[in-house]
């Protein structure tokens, strides 16, 4: 499965580039701000890198259904289904290399956030200045920057499973359209309205897991509903691409 | 041996292959032969399991076809199927790691009698260099089965000999080879077995020999008498 996930990898590799690219650029803007004492150049930064996080962890999981839909619906799909490897592994291979690049990207720009935080730190001269030169540029965009880190980290996990279960349910709902519509020309709005309607069972489903006064629990509660969840979404998928589906 | 089953594929009202049943026998070079939509491609995709059948199945050494019979049954599509990021080198490596009987040796020697270079993006081949390209990377496994699906398709008359050549190449005592083509005349020169498909249907399997002693007609006589007007029926009953 690790020679699957390399070219999936591969196939993702030049959007990831360009990801680092402009989270370079923010990233010099961030700098700058911090050693020249630029509040404009800081505000830029900090919430360039809040975009590129955010934009950037989500165009992961979009592009790898992007990228299955491509591998269904065209003759790429013989790279894939002609090698001695079975549906489930070319399945399991494309959902691994997404949930790894996900956490990676993660745990990237947490790595990113904290090192920012530790040269704000020391540049400018002590934590409070910091803080104070933040929230001076929160004020006048009227953002609150009072976030419990806390919070942010127990979620952290919570958002993968989340997002785990979003681009196996994407999986799902290509898959479907791939197998009864063969690549017509409506495969692509087809597989969206699948998946907006499947989205949509999956959120009924993470709802009965009952509202408890202790939020960690709650949230491992959730992680391991959408767990079983894309578990299921993962056999099923498998079953079909090996039974039913023609490329 | 590689064997189909009664085996039948039917896109909605459309049916691709109807009841087909066949062997393909070690050692023998068959030549696929019909029209467009006759069912050659389709029957050939379900072979290696691109296509799922309606009903029936494809067998190989009496088993289902799947992930292990791909490992010794080499298929090249008539289309073009590699990522387009890839170059020819590319290509090689990608069959390199999937594949335990690609030779690097073989493919590299085929690129050079075929004058591609390691370093061409296959994206911007032209149709001929594609369809070299897919030979060669398909020649380049050491195989039990090849099927190629029009491998002479848009490919000049100097370089039909050398695929001709690679594929007499492959062609040892337990090697299987399935070969459609429109250009019957080509083929005959190399198949010691003729299939006709006509219409979704499998009309006749004869030796190519055979064909010559017993009733003194070459592959194409045979051709012309199922495919021209007025062709035979015996297919229909």
């Amino acid at each position: 499965m690790g020679k699957l996930m390399k070219y999936e990898f591969r196939k993702t590799m030049f959007s990831k580039a360009v990801l680092l690219v402009i989270t370079a650029l923010v990233e010099i803007f961030y700098l700058f701000g911090v050693f020249l004492k630029w509040e404009k150049g800081l505000g830029i930064g900090v919430l360039g890198l809040v975009l590129c996080a955010s934009v950037g962890i989500f165009y992961i999981g979009i592009e790898s259904l992007l990228i299955w839909h491509r591998d269904l619906n065209t003759k790429q799909s013989y790279m894939l289904f002609l090698t001695p490897r079975n549906s489930f592994q070319i399945l399991g291979a494309k959902v691994l290399e997404n949930g790894i690049s996900l956490f990676l990207a993660g745990v990237f720009f947490a790595l990113l956030a904290a090192a920012d935080w530790t040269i704000g730190m020391i540049y400018i001269g002590g934590l409070e200045e910091f803080v104070d030169l933040l929230q001076n540029f929160a004020a006048s965009i009227n953002v609150n920057l009072e976030i419990p880190v806390r919070e942010i980290l127990v979620t952290f996990f919570a958002c993968i499973a989340s997002w785990l279960l979003m681009v196996v349910t994407g999986y799902f709902a290509i898959l479907l359209s791939a197998s009864v519509l063969a690549g017509k020309k409506f495969s692509g709005f087809v597989s969206f309205v699948l998946y907006m309607i499947l989205m949509w069972v999956d959120g009924m489903f993470l709802d009965l897991v009952p509202a408890l006064k202790d939020f960690t629990i709650q949230y491992v509660l959730i992680i391991l509903a959408a767990l079983l969840l894309s578990a299921v979404y993962y056999f099923v998928s498998g079953w079909i691409m090996e039974k039913k589906l023609s490329v | 041996m590689l064997e189909c089953r009664e085996i039948t594929k039917t896109y909605g009202r459309k049916t691709a292959v109807d009841h087909v049943s066949l062997q393909i026998q070690p050692g023998r070079i068959y030549a696929m032969l019909g029209p467009n939509g006759s069912g050659k491609t389709t029957l050939m995709k379900m072979a290696v399991g691109l296509v799922k059948p309606t009903s029936g199945g494809f067998y190989y050494n009496g088993r289902p076809v799947g992930q292990n019979s791909r490992r010794e049954i080499a298929y090249m599509s008539t289309e073009p199927y590699f990522y387009p990021w890839m170059t020819v080198g590319d290509v090689g490596k990608y069959y390199r790691d999937f594949f335990e009987d690609f030779s690097q040796e073989k493919y590299e020697s085929l690129l050079k009698r075929m004058e591609l270079t390691p370093d061409l993006k296959a994206k911007a081949l032209s149709s001929g260099m594609m369809a070299k390209l897919k030979i060669a990377v398909t020649m380049a496994r050491n195989a039990r089965v090849y099927l190629l699906d029009e491998p002479l398709n848009g490919i000049d008359l100097l370089a039909r000999d050398d695929i001709i050549a690679s594929v007499i190449e492959a062609a040892e005592q337990d090697v299987s080879l399935v070969i459609s083509s429109h250009l019957v005349d080509e083929l005959e020169r190399v198949a010691d077995e003729a299939i006709f498909m006509k219409e979704s249907h499998l009309v006749d399997v004869c030796g190519v020999e055979e064909l010559r002693m017993t009733q003194g007609k070459s592959v194409v006589d045979r051709y012309r008498e199922i495919y021209g007007h007025g062709g035979e029926q015996k297919w229909e009953n």
